[in-house]
């Protein structure tokens, strides 16, 4: 605990990005705590300020605004869990709250903050990118909103800029096509990710893939979309020989930016059998 | 919107009583609960969220106390292992736990107990998986789970029949 330490807790969206306009570079976000509260523990926060944006209700709520789906900010890991507007418009990011930390964490992590905090292993960010989400960050200023791969520069390292707060996350919807995430890590439960992949992909009536979106986490510095392996795909039948292929690409691409390391052993492997895992379904 | 230099006052009900509390910004729940309260049933254990030592429920949710900032307590509903019994009398859970031998060094025990509340207030008849799903949250080294399982089966027989808190 820091001596010093001063809190500020906003009852409106308005007084939150009035405080960061004035405090911003001094300030660092809580919502559920589950990064903050550690890194405070661990000495690595040297803040002036807390800004405690857990009871904002202008960054709950998740919905459908015309052809884009919303998610709030501050909607815990356990929110998304139970959605049924998600189950039905972004499986793929429900899975993710799935194999998410556990129960106790669940329940007070924001997707805004899993977003924020910039891990590589972010849960939630693969399936943000395959629904080529977007950030909106308000400020005094208004908004701005920025494609979730800009969002963060390198392992825990975000874009926000001072005065700025992630309000929302704006998706594209998949109804109807096959959305999946999948992970894996050590354990089941409260595991961080060593390789995580999401998908949506669809057939046209020919049985050809017709739409693919294909992003790879915690294999990279950050999360990221894997559009070779996407044009790769389009127009082909996918069949296990494809898709072993495709997975080939994926773990050469991994390679190609993250370098070889002494886990490549093991994620050049993996990263490839995910893959064939998470796509398999697509195999009449 | 006011800004806190120091203590923060912070008044909440725990255990059904309502309290209040100066606490630091950056303070834990946890801390407040066993240091500022005196409770000392929630335990820490890694205090990096990992363990589920220290769960307790807040607003009928199970959480970390140790990745709980204090302040966010202000105007909850808290309840903690101390909670449990009711007048004396220990709680189906408390029972369960006991007549199952699902308690070895029972360092985790307070922290399993809680999460079995807040699913048993969710769930009042969970199935093997989602038991399994509940705890997993909570590490134990001494039991392997097998007896904690069966614990937590049990506590829903028992608090069906009797109403649970």
């Amino acid at each position: 605990m820091k001596e010093g330490l001063c809190y500020a807790r906003p009852r409106k969206l308005g007084e939150a990005l009035e405080f960061l306009h004035g405090h911003g570079d001094e300030t660092t976000v809580v919502a559920g705590g589950t990064d903050v509260m550690i890194a405070f523990r661990s000495g690595k926060l040297d803040s002036k300020y807390i800004l405690d944006i857990s009871r904002l209700s202008e960054l709950k709520g998740i919905e459908i605004h015309g052809d884009e789906l919303w998610v709030g900010a501050g909607v815990t890991l356990s929110d998304i869990y139970v959605s049924e507007t998600l189950a039905r418009f972004a499986p793929a990011l429900q899975r993710a709250a799935f194999t998410f930390g556990s129960k106790q964490i669940r329940n007070t992590a924001t997707i805004g903050g899993n977003v924020g905090n910039a891990s590589p292993s972010a849960d939630t960010v693969p399936p943000l990118i395959v629904h080529e989400a977007r950030a909106v960050l308000g400020s005094v200023g208004g908004e701005r909103s920025v494609p979730i791969e800009a969002l963060s520069s390198g392992p825990y390292k975000n874009t926000v800029r001072s005065g700025e707060l992630i309000t929302r996350f704006v998706l594209k919807p998949a109804e109807g096509l096959y959305s999946n995430f999948q992970k894996i890590a050590r354990r089941k439960a409260l595991a961080i990710s060593r390789v995580s992949l999401a998908v949506i992909a669809g057939k046209d009536d020919t049985g050809k893939i017709s739409f693919i979106r294909i992003a790879l986490g915690s294999s990279t510095p950050t999360p990221r979309r894997i559009d070779e392996v996407e044009d790769f795909f389009m127009g082909k039948t996918p069949t296990e020989s494809l898709i072993w292929e495709a997975g080939r690409m994926v773990a050469t691409k991994m390679i190609e930016i993250s370098g070889r390391r002494a886990s490549t052993v093991y994620k050049e492997k993996a990263v490839q059998g995910l893959f064939m895992r998470i796509l398999y379904p697509m195999v009449q | 919107m006011k800004i806190y230099q120091n203590l923060i006052p912070t008044q909440f009900t725990i255990n059904g009583k309502s309290v209040e509390v100066e606490v630091a910004s950056g303070e834990t729940a946890l801390y407040t609960i066993r240091e500022r309260l005196a409770l000392k049933g929630t335990k820490e254990g890694c205090g990096i969220g990992e363990c589920g030592a220290c769960t307790i429920v807040v607003d009928g949710k199970a959480v970390n106390a140790c990745l709980m900032p204090a302040p966010q307590l202000n105007g909850r509903d808290v309840l903690t292992v101390e909670g449990l019994e009711d007048s004396g009398e220990i709680s189906p859970i408390q029972e369960a736990f006991l007549g199952n031998h699902a308690v070895q060094c029972g360092f985790c025990t307070p922290g399993l107990m809680m999460s079995t509340q807040a699913l048993l207030k969710e769930n009042t008849n969970p199935n093997h998986d989602e038991i399994v799903e509940a705890v997993s949250g909570n590490l134990c080294r001494c039991t392997g789970y097998e007896q904690i399982v069966s614990a937590v089966e049990n506590a829903a027989e028992r608090v069906s029949k009797r109403k649970v808190k």
